[in-house]
C-alpha cells in the first residue's frame, strides 16, 4: 500500500525517534531522514554520556521524613502529609522534565520501562525518598547488566515494602517478594513451581526496609540459613543468590526479551528466535541495539499504542515545553485521568498496553492536557507558507504520513498555528505508534 | 501502616468540583452516533453489571463457614468473631459488614455460587485475572465480553466500564467497550472544536490502532450527547459507590447498553486483613444496596443482574502479619431481581485441602459466565468461550 522505499524510511525513523528516545525534537527528524537509517539508529543507542539537557534539571533533594506523627497532633499531622504531596508531586516532575530535556534520552527511556517492569507503587510506599532512591538504581543499570540489576532489586527498599517483604519471616513466610519476582520481573508464569515460591520467600527473609528512606538491612539472626531446594538447586540462599540462580535460568533470556519486545516493538508479533542471543550474557545494551538494528521497523504489523506518559513526554519535546512549568497539579490529574502517572503504577503487573489505552473518556483529558502543552509552546517550526504547513506539522512531529482524513483536518486548522498544532498531537497518527 | 493513597479520589479532593463541568452545548452534528445506536434500549432486555474487585478478595472472611472448627483454627488471628457475622443458614454466615447483601439474600436476589475457580489455579494475580477476563485457560488475549461485542452491530453503548482505562474483559478482537467516567464528560470547546471530530473519520490508510484511536475520538463525542445529560452532577460517596451510583442512573435513563463494568481494587490483603476486608466489604455493600434501591425504583427492576467476582480467593491458613496469602477459590454472588437467590454448588471442605492448603474448586468460573451468556446475553456459550458449552443458571 504505502511500501516505498521512502515512506519505509519515513516509518521506521519515526518508530526509533518515539519508541527509544521519546520523541524527535523539532528538526531532528528531518535531519536524521536526510542522514540515512543507520545514522538514526546510532543516534537513538547513543547513552552513557554526560548530557548537557539533563544538566539543566536541577537535582531533586528529598530530605527523610521519619514517621508519620503519631497521636492527635492534626496540626503537626497535615504539615506532614503536606510535605509528602509537595515532594511527590517534585520528584513526579523532576523525572518527566529529565524525559523531556534529554538530549540522549535512552537512559531515561530505558529507565521508564524498567519503572513498569519493577513496577512499584507509592500508594503503597509512602515516602517519595524511598520511591526516587528506587529510580536511581533502575536508572544506574538501566543499560548495563541484568543480573546486577536483579540482585539490587530484590533488596530494594521500595520494592521490599511495597511487595511486603517486612512481613516475611521464617516462622510465618509472606509469598508475595517471592512469587512475583519470578513471576513478573525475571521467569514469567508457570517457569517455577509453588515450591520454588515458598523456598524463594524463605531466601528473603533476613531483610528489613526503613520505609521512610529505603535503607534495608539484613539481619543473619532472622534470615533462614538451612539450605534450599529452589528451581532444582540447593543451598543456603538470599536474595543475592537467589537473584543470581533465578537469572541464571534460560527462562530469563526468553522472558525479557519477551518483554522488551512486547513494549518496543509490538503486542501482536513475536521476537525473531535469534533476538535471545543478544542478551546470552544478560547484557541490556546488547539486546536494546540488537531490536534497534532489527527488521521489525517497516513491518506495518508492529504498530503500538503510545502510553500517556509517552504521548505527554513526546508532545513537550517538540513543542520545547518543560512540564515542570506546566500546573504541576492539572498535570498529574490529568495524567491520572488518562490512567498513568509515573511513580503509580495500578499494580505490580505495571501499566496496560495498545487499545486499552484509547477510549473516548481519556480522550477529553488528552484534550485537556495538549491544550495546556500547546499554550505554552514553540511553534516556530509552523512558521512555513502555509501550503507547506500540513507537511512541516507531519516532518516536526515525526509522523511517517498524515491519512487523508487527518490532512483534511488540520488544513481547516491552518489559520492558528497554535490549533494546527493541538489537532496534530491529537491526531490518530500522533496517538499511535503506527 | 500508614497509606497515602496518593489516587484518584485523593486528587478529586484536591482538584475540587470544578473538574465536574457542565457539557458544552458545542456538539458537532455530523459526529454523533446513528439513530440506531441512540435509541434506548429496547424494553425487558437484560442487563449484567460486573464488579471487580482486584487484588483477590478472601471468600472465606465474606461467606463465612462459621461452625466449621477448622475455620477458627486455621486463622485464630484473623476469624470474625460471631458478632461480626450474619449467620444465614446452620453454617454459613455473612461478613457483618455486609448488611445490604445480607438483606437481600433473605428476600431471595441473591445467588451465591460456592467454590469458584478454574482448574489448577496459580496463584497469580495476574494470569488469574487474565483468566477470568479471557474466560480462556490458553491465554486467549481477548476479552469474553470484548468477544461478544464483536458479535454485535457496531455502537458504542455496547458495553461500557466505569473509569478512564478498560478492563482486559472489554476488549475484543475488532471491537472495544466504551468507559464513562464518574465526573462526567467534558467536550473539547473552543474554535479547534469543529476540527476534532474529523480526526475521528475512518481512513482507508489507517493500521487498526490508529482506526481505534479514530474511533475513541468519535466515541467521546457520540458518548457524551446520548449519557452526558444523565450523569450525576456531584458524585458522593465511596468510589465503587459513586460508580454504581453512575451506573444505576444510565440505566435508568434507558441508555442502549447491554453491559456494564465497575471495579474496586486493594482486596490483596496480605497483612492486616480484618481492617481493610471489612472497610471494602462495606463499602461494597453499602453500594450495592443502593444501586438495587435505585434499579427497583426503575423501569429496568427485573432486567438487571450483577455478579460480583475476585481473581482468586486466599488462602485457608492465615499469615503472621494478620493476613491471608493467595489462594483459590471462593463464591462469586449474582445479584437481581429475577435471580433465583439460594446457595448454588458446593462449599470446598475446609480440612480436604489440596497441596498447597488451598481450598479445592467446585464450580468453574465458565459455567457461571455460561449461565450469564445464556440467560442474560442470550448468546450461545460456545461462541464465546472456547470448548466451553456448560451454563449455570440462577435465573
Amino acid at each position: 500500500m504505502r511500501l516505498t522505499p521512502l515512506y519505509e524510511q519515513r516509518l521506521a525513523t519515526a518508530r526509533l525517534l518515539h519508541r527509544f528516545n521519546f520523541g524527535p525534537t523539532p528538526g531532528q527528524y528531518k535531519d536524521l531522514l536526510a542522514r540515512g537509517l543507520e545514522a538514526t539508529q546510532s543516534t537513538v543507542l547513543v547513552h552513557g554520556r554526560h548530557d548537557p539537557g539533563i544538566g539543566t534539571i536541577k537535582e531533586l533533594v528529598l530530605g527523610d521524613l521519619g514517621n508519620s506523627p503519631s497521636g492527635n497532633n492534626a496540626a503537626k499531622s497535615n504539615a506532614f502529609w503536606k510535605r509528602i504531596e509537595k515532594d511527590s508531586t517534585d520528584l513526579v516532575m523532576w523525572w518527566l522534565d529529565r524525559m523531556v530535556a534529554a538530549h540522549f534520552p535512552l537512559t531515561e527511556r530505558m529507565t521508564w520501562f524498567w519503572h513498569g517492569h519493577w513496577a512499584t507503587s507509592i500508594s503503597a510506599v509512602t515516602y517519595p525518598l524511598t520511591m526516587k532512591k528506587q529510580n536511581s538504581t533502575l536508572r544506574s543499570h538501566a543499560m548495563s547488566n541484568f543480573e546486577a540489576m536483579a540482585q539490587e532489586m530484590v533488596v530494594d527498599g521500595a520494592l521490599n515494602v511495597w511487595l511486603n517483604n517486612n512481613e516475611n519471616y521464617v516462622q510465618a513466610p509472606n509469598e508475595n517478594l517471592a512469587r512475583e519476582f519470578m513471576e513478573l520481573m525475571t521467569l514469567g508464569v508457570n517457569r517455577y513451581t509453588q515450591n520454588d515460591v515458598a523456598a524463594a520467600a524463605l531466601a528473603l527473609t533476613g531483610y528489613s526496609t526503613d520505609q521512610s528512606n529505603g535503607t534495608v538491612t539484613f539481619n543473619p539472626k532472622e534470615h533462614f540459613s538451612v539450605p534450599l531446594g529452589i528451581l532444582g538447586a540447593t543451598g543456603v540462599f538470599n536474595g543475592e543468590s537467589l537473584a543470581k540462580l533465578v537469572v541464571s535460568r534460560n527462562d530469563n533470556v526468553q522472558f525479557i526479551t519477551d518483554r522488551l519486545w512486547f513494549r518496543f516493538v509490538s503486542g501482536s508479533t513475536t521476537p525473531p528466535a535469534s533476538l535471545a542471543g543478544s542478551f546470552a550474557k544478560r547484557d541490556i545494551s546488547s539486546l536494546v541495539s540488537a531490536l534497534v538494528h532489527s527488521s521489525a521497523w517497516t513491518d506495518p504489523a508492529n504498530a503500538l499504542v503510545k502510553s500517556p506518559v509517552e504521548w505527554f513526554v513526546g508532545a513537550c519535546r517538540a513543542l520545547k515545553v518543560r512540564p515542570s512549568t506546566l500546573n504541576a497539579g492539572d498535570t498529574q490529574w490529568l495524567l491520572s485521568q488518562m490512567g498513568q502517572v509515573p511513580f503509580n503504577p495500578p499494580n505490580v503487573g505495571g501499566w496496560t498496553y495498545g487499545e486499552a489505552w484509547l477510549n473516548g473518556v481519556a480522550f477529553q483529558y488528552r484534550f485537556e492536557l495538549a491544550q495546556n502543552i500547546v499554550a505554552k509552546g514553540d511553534l516556530a517550526p509552523l512558521s512555513v507558507q502555509p501550503l507547506n504547513m500540513v507537511q512541516a506539522c507531519a516532518d516536526w512531529l515525526g509522523v511517517a504520513e498524515w491519512s487523508g482524513r487527518t490532512a483534511n483536518a488540520l488544513t481547516l486548522a491552518l489559520a492558528t498555528p497554535s490549533e494546527l498544532a493541538l489537532a496534530a498531537i491529537l491526531s490518530p497518527e500522533y496517538m499511535v505508534s503506527a | 501502616m500508614i497509606n497515602c493513597e496518593f489516587d484518584r479520589r485523593r486528587f478529586l479532593q484536591w482538584m475540587g468540583a470544578s473538574l465536574f463541568a457542565a457539557m458544552t452545548a458545542q456538539l458537532s452534528l455530523e459526529s454523533l452516533a446513528s439513530a440506531a445506536s441512540d435509541s434506548p434500549l429496547a424494553a425487558k432486555t437484560p442487563i449484567l453489571v460486573l464488579v471487580t474487585l482486584y487484588g483477590g478478595n478472601d471468600g472465606l472472611n465474606t461467606v463465612v463457614p462459621f461452625t466449621d472448627p477448622h475455620y477458627e483454627r486455621a486463622r485464630s488471628n484473623i476469624a470474625l468473631s460471631h458478632s461480626q457475622l450474619i449467620p444465614f443458614t446452620d453454617s454459613l454466615a455473612f461478613n457483618s459488614s455486609m448488611p445490604s447483601i445480607s438483606a437481600l439474600y433473605k428476600r431471595r436476589k441473591v445467588a451465591i455460587v460456592q467454590g469458584v475457580s478454574y482448574p489448577n489455579p496459580n496463584l497469580s494475580h495476574f494470569s488469574s485475572m487474565a483468566i477470568w477476563q479471557s474466560a480462556s485457560l490458553t491465554g486467549l488475549s481477548s476479552g469474553w465480553i470484548g468477544r461478544w461485542l464483536d458479535q454485535q452491530p457496531h455502537s458504542p453503548f455496547n458495553a461500557i466500564g466505569v473509569g478512564s482505562t478498560l478492563p482486559p474483559a472489554f476488549v475484543g478482537v475488532k471491537s472495544v467497550a466504551s468507559m464513562v467516567d464518574v465526573g462526567g464528560i467534558q467536550l473539547p470547546s473552543g474554535p479547534v472544536a469543529s476540527v476534532l471530530p474529523r480526526l475521528g473519520h475512518s481512513s482507508s490508510s489507517d493500521v487498526a490502532l490508529e482506526a481505534a484511536a479514530a474511533s475513541s475520538i468519535t466515541d467521546l463525542f457520540s458518548t457524551a450527547h446520548r449519557i452526558g445529560p444523565h450523569i450525576p452532577k456531584s458524585p458522593t460517596g465511596s468510589w465503587i459507590g459513586q460508580q454504581l451510583s453512575l451506573v444505576s442512573a444510565l440505566i435508568n435513563a434507558n441508555v442502549p447498553t447491554r453491559v456494564w463494568e465497575v471495579n474496586l481494587s486493594s482486596f490483596d490483603t496480605h497483612t492486616g486483613e480484618q481492617g481493610d476486608q471489612n472497610a471494602l466489604l462495606a463499602e461494597v455493600d453499602a453500594a450495592i444496596g443502593a444501586f438495587m434501591a435505585k434499579i427497583s425504583e426503575g423501569s429496568r427492576s427485573t432486567d438487571v443482574t450483577v455478579m460480583i467476582y475476585s481473581e482468586f480467593g486466599r488462602r485457608v491458613q492465615s499469615n503472621a502479619s494478620d493476613g491471608t496469602d493467595h489462594g483459590t477459590s471462593a463464591p462469586v454472588l449474582l445479584i437481581g431481581n429475577r435471580v433465583k437467590g439460594g446457595l448454588y454448588e458446593e462449599q470446598p471442605p475446609l480440612k480436604h485441602l489440596d497441596v498447597n492448603g488451598n481450598l479445592k474448586v467446585t464450580t468453574d468460573f465458565r459455567a457461571v459466565y455460561g449461565g450469564l451468556l445464556h440467560d442474560v446475553l442470550a448468546t450461545p456459550v460456545s461462541d464465546i468461550i472456547p470448548s466451553w458449552n456448560k451454563a449455570l443458571s440462577v435465573h
